[in-house]
């Protein structure tokens, strides 16, 4: 079952990238479209970080993963690395798990 | 060429991160290698990883997969006035290796007044090398780490995102927008809703950004 969601997720990234530059749109997008458009990764990607942060493996946080969290935001705007912010963030839930 | 060694470095740490997050949810080697050869696109392998661990339906897997890399519509379509110069078989090839950073970089190389187009196939492919290369150094890696939660290990890939999600802040909208897709998406976790809390948050919360002011 895995394969067949891995094929399927390899179709539709292969669609989004070729099809613009297949065929050919007359037009331009309308303004709200294009914002939503530029908007859409960042959800997405903050989408899927908010289960992880706020109910990981299923259940209330206790605390350790907000606070890891909150100092990956201030690692990764201050040093702009996202190597900087992991290990943070790893360091941090690691010590704080222990409490 | 010279300048995207920054990026290429970041491709190797983020790719060895895939290889070992994957390996350490229990996916076999085959499927992760897979992944990186077919799909080759960063934050959309992180989220299968993330969403098979969690038992999701294929629907939603791909939706996901699909809702994240909508972005690649822009970007195509940016790009497309430079490679029109291309036979439609070199442009599909070219589609292959689009990704954030071949786009970035290109876009950088074009806006610079530069003309050529091998300029966009040598980074992109090296990046599709160099992805590859390090999702097997990493399921190597990952399988000799044990329990991941014991070291944080299982953050990593949350932290990447929150650090992907940071760097890509282009105006304040971006910021409001991101929380309330993370709330969002958590409140719909925890009320039970985890296999749609994703694509539901991510797919409203982008609305804010349609009627914020620029």
């Amino acid at each position: 079952m895995i394969w067949v969601a891995i094929l399927g997720c390899a179709v539709v990234t292969y669609l989004v990238r070729s099809l613009p530059l297949a065929v050919t749109l007359r037009g331009r997008l309308p303004e709200g479209a294009s914002r939503y458009l530029e908007a859409l990764p960042v959800a997405i990607i903050a989408a899927l970080v908010g289960p992880a942060v706020v109910a990981p493996a299923g259940a209330l946080t206790r605390g350790a993963e907000p606070l890891a969290a909150g100092l990956v935001i201030a690692t990764v705007a201050w040093r702009r690395s996202l190597l900087a912010g992991v290990i943070a963030g790893v360091v941090a839930v690691a010590v704080l798990r222990m409490f | 060429m010279g300048e995207g060694w920054p990026v290429l470095g970041t491709t190797l740490l983020v790719g060895t991160t895939f290889g070992v997050v994957a390996r350490q949810s229990g996916l076999e080697p085959t499927e992760i290698v897979a992944m990186s050869l077919l799909v080759f696109a960063g934050a959309s392998q992180f989220a299968m990883v993330q969403l098979f661990s969690e038992s999701a339906p294929i629907p939603i897997v791909i939706a996901s997969v699909l809702f994240i890399n909508l972005r690649h519509l822009l970007m195509a379509t940016s790009l497309k006035p430079q490679l029109q110069r291309l036979p439609l078989a070199r442009r599909l090839f070219a589609a292959f290796f689009l990704t954030d950073e071949s786009f970035a970089m290109a876009t950088g190389h074009f806006r610079r007044g530069g003309r050529s187009l091998a300029y966009y196939f040598t980074f992109a492919i090296a990046l599709f090398v160099l992805w590859n290369m390090a999702t097997v150094i990493g399921l190597v890696v990952g399988g000799a780490i044990g329990d991941p939660r014991r070291f944080g290990v299982d953050f990593a890939i949350t932290a990447t995102f929150i650090g992907i999600v940071v760097l890509a802040i282009q105006r304040p909208s971006d910021i409001l927008v991101a929380f309330i897709a993370a709330l969002l998406a958590g409140a719909l976790a925890l009320a039970g809703a985890s296999t749609i809390a994703v694509i539901t948050a991510g797919a409203l919360a982008p609305v804010i950004a349609v009627f914020a002011r620029r």
